[in-house]
């Protein structure tokens, strides 16, 4: 029988993607554009949102959209018609962007002059929150229709996010949705979180997203 | 779909260790996984043959070792299986816990020649 050996590895898995990262945040900083990673559930409004989301910033800001999917480009079609600028980006079955991905993505946008670079990452509660894209904040989405308890069965996209916004609120009427026991649990994940009740369809709260948005922004460029 | 993406990692990480370090060849990978991760190691089995296909840990083996997730309660301090409790303190009842263990995924080692 051949000698064996044993050689410790011990490294995280997710730690070479963490030191990309890190070095994007720092490229992006030096570049002085303001990277944000938009997450939710497929259908919870992330494109009506951003659509929204653009037309009250556009007028202050450059912007640039990274639109990430498994398949179609639908969603770029639809922020093209903004005037913003917008790249689609296909995982090819993958179900979340890595800062790799994410950095390649920037580059096929093209963020000379942009301020605001937006990333909607695949739909999906689960493994984007387990990637860090390099991204200077992160924001989700949390649809009325989800339910409130999706902050006890997907914590760790809840404790990740700086921006939680509870979408389509003007159907809470249909719904058992209990904003306030939403909102209990959410914080009690995250107490730092700002939580933003909206409604995409109607514009309703999307000015206090667009506000924070655009704080944020200035803040990270001066 | 999630934990092959995230086994593709793996074998990445992996092959460049390999390179480093002069192995000539690998027998089996050892992984650490989190009772509280997202990674379903019965997943990371079955998705382990799809990574590593082509690549040079093509016919190696692999291994998992779970790791507790444990918590300390905020109130009283007791350690106990977040899992198995609840996530709540089998002492005190309070649900205020710091979370000692359980996210992990760590490639741990690798067995090799």
């Amino acid at each position: 029988m051949k000698e064996y050996r044993v050689l410790e590895i011990k490294q995280s898995v997710f730690e070479d993607n963490n030191k990309q990262a890190d070095l994007l945040r720092q490229k992006l900083k030096d570049e002085k554009i303001f990277l944000l990673n938009l997450m939710s559930s497929p259908g919870a409004g992330k494109t009506t949102t951003l659509t929204r989301t653009i037309e009250m910033l556009k007028e202050k800001l450059r912007i640039g959209v990274m639109e990430a999917d498994i398949d179609s480009d639908v969603d770029a079609a639809t922020i093209s018609e903004t005037g913003a600028k917008v790249i689609q980006l296909h995982t090819g079955g993958m179900c979340h962007l890595d800062a790799d991905m994410t950095k390649q993505g920037l580059e096929g946008l093209g963020t000379e002059g942009v301020d605001l670079a937006i990333l909607e990452n695949v739909g999906n509660l689960v493994c984007p929150a387990e990637f860090d894209t390099g991204a200077v904040k992160n924001a989700m989405i949390l649809s009325v229709p989800e339910g409130d308890d999706k902050p006890l069965k997907y914590p760790l996209m809840f404790t990740i996010c700086d921006v939680l916004l509870i979408n389509k609120i003007d159907v809470m009427p249909y719904f058992d949705f209990d904003l306030q026991a939403c909102i209990e649990r959410v914080k009690k994940l995250n107490p730092d979180i700002q939580v933003i009740p909206v409604c995409a369809k109607t514009g309703e709260g999307i000015e206090d997203f667009a506000d924070w948005l655009y704080k944020e922004t200035i803040k990270w460029q001066t | 779909m999630h934990e092959l993406g995230v086994v593709m990692e793996v074998v990445r990480v992996v092959e460049e260790f390999v390179r480093e370090n002069d192995v000539e060849e690998v027998d089996t990978v050892v992984l650490q996984v989190g009772e509280l991760s997202s990674m379903i190691p019965k997943y990371i089995y079955d998705v382990y043959p799809a990574a590593v296909d082509g690549t040079m840990l093509e016919k190696t083996k692999l291994d998992i070792e779970i790791i507790p997730g444990n918590g300390r309660c905020g109130n009283c301090e007791t350690i106990f299986s977040v899992l198995q409790n609840h996530a709540t303190c089998p002492n005190c009842q309070s649900t205020q816990f710091e979370l000692l263990s359980g996210r992990e995924f760590y490639i741990k080692e690798i067995v090799c020649y």
